[in-house]
């Protein structure tokens, strides 16, 4: 147990290094799908809303598996870490688009109407009025969110990227101890995932600290 | 960059039994999970901390780790004890985590009926058993259909994850197709779009299926 100890902690870095990136890309990529939703150009708002629909609606699985060996038919050579980064962006940020979407809209329409006919401009009601009172429910989703991609970098494993379950699967392998190979790695998930849940929350107090209730 | 579909007509029919697969399995797990999650969760809400408290480990520790890590654990695991096939360890391993993820939804719709009802349907004679069965299961049961909805059209994508421990799903039944043909974008675009379409038909049954329990709530 104290010998794979360390090949696991190590591992359990590629997870959390992985994830932090595409949560991070996703997160632009999101920001653009929403501002796609409200260009007056209708193609645009039909891509951003088809983009949703399919991502959302084929597993994360095949996607993966039809950018890293798919992708060099369309002239999209990546490597197996980058790969992960960049399906894990592209398919958290159609579910973050619908979270910010909804936490845009959970704001009262009279607060940016009441903004408008005080003279703020649009972008100044966006920046200034919604997206504070927006920020504590979009914070929260996108937590949720965070969680469930940290649990699907998981399936990098088989584009044989060196994470955590990649090196438990292995490690299971060649020691024979599954239930102590699962009991270690578990628990390096449930570490990650519950600090990824304490800093959501604490995220969530500084955002709504100034909230009316 | 040039498109060559041809390939995957070729081995239609191979896909279509991966199809066949993919459902066979998505019914089964449907089945096991929405069944042992009511079941986990009555034994864990009705039984006293011994029973309940295990349960409840249970429940938490499915859901705060990966269903490919579990499917390695039960795959190895398992297959040092007895012989058994991917399959049938593809199906526990799926039904084992979506159940504890339903088992969280009934505990919530359980406790948010019973909270008000218990006592009222005791005080009017009912039983224990007669309570939770003409009383309360009813009503957490349909209150529980819009995020069963959700999590049945999730564990259905999940099916093909199955793939990696050698269950022969739409996804694994095409890599012999793929490796042959060299062909991996064509086949990968249509498995996508098989699921797309599986996914499509799943919200209009969820949708029609919370307008049918709507009006009972």
């Amino acid at each position: 147990m104290v010998e794979v100890t360390p090949l696991l902690v190590k591992a359990a870095w590629v997870t959390i290094d992985i994830s932090v990136r595409a949560i991070v890309f996703g997160f632009l990529v999101a920001s653009a799908l929403v501002f796609f939703r409200s260009v007056k150009f209708t193609p645009v708002r039909w891509f951003s809303r088809a983009y949703v629909s399919v991502v959302r609606g084929t597993p994360y699985f095949v996607q993966l598996l039809l950018i890293f060996y798919g992708g060099p038919t369309i002239g999209l050579d990546l490597d197996p870490f980058t790969c992960g980064v960049v399906v894990g962006a592209f398919n958290i940020g159609a579910y973050m688009s619908e979270a910010i979407r909804g936490a845009i809209e959970s704001v009262d329409k009279g607060q940016s109407e009441a903004s408008r006919s005080l003279g703020l401009g649009r972008l100044a009601t966006m920046v200034n009025v919604v997206l504070p009172q927006a920020a504590g429910l979009m914070i929260r989703s996108i937590g949720v969110l965070a969680i469930v991609l940290i649990k699907n970098s998981s399936l990098v494993s088989i584009i044989s990227v060196v994470e955590l379950t990649y090196q438990a699967q292995r490690l299971i392998g060649s020691t024979y101890k599954p239930l102590e190979i699962f009991a270690v790695s578990a628990l390096m998930y449930i570490v990650i995932i519950y600090a990824v849940m304490g800093i959501v929350e604490l995220a969530y107090r500084r955002t709504t600290r100034f909230n009316a209730l | 960059m040039t498109f060559d579909f041809s390939p995957v007509l070729t081995y239609l029919p191979t896909l279509i039994q991966g199809i066949g697969i993919t459902l066979l399995i998505g019914v089964i797990v449907a089945l096991f999970s929405v069944a042992g999650g009511l079941l986990v969760a009555v034994i864990s809400i009705y039984t006293n901390k011994v029973i309940s408290w295990p349960l409840r480990a249970f429940i938490w520790l499915f859901m705060t780790t990966p269903l490919l890590l579990q499917l390695y654990f039960l795959y190895f695991g398992l297959g040092e004890l007895i012989l058994i096939p991917a399959i049938v360890v593809g199906i526990l391993g799926l039904g084992f985590h979506y159940m504890a993820y339903n088992a969280d939804i009934f505990i919530a719709t359980i406790r948010s009926v019973s909270d008000g009802q218990y006592e009222a349907s005791r005080s009017l004679g009912f039983g224990h058993g007669a309570t939770l069965f003409n009383i309360i299961l009813p009503q957490a049961l349909i209150r529980a259909v819009p995020q069963l909805g959700n999590n049945l059209i999730l564990m259905v994508k999940d099916t093909s994850v199955l793939s990696a421990i050698g269950v022969a799903e739409l996804v694994y039944a095409s890599q012999y197709a793929i490796s042959v043909s060299f062909r991996p974008f064509e086949f990968f675009i249509v498995i996508a779009l098989i699921y797309y379409a599986i996914n499509i038909l799943m919200e209009l049954g969820q949708a029609w299926l919370e307008r049918q329990t709507a009006f009972r709530r």
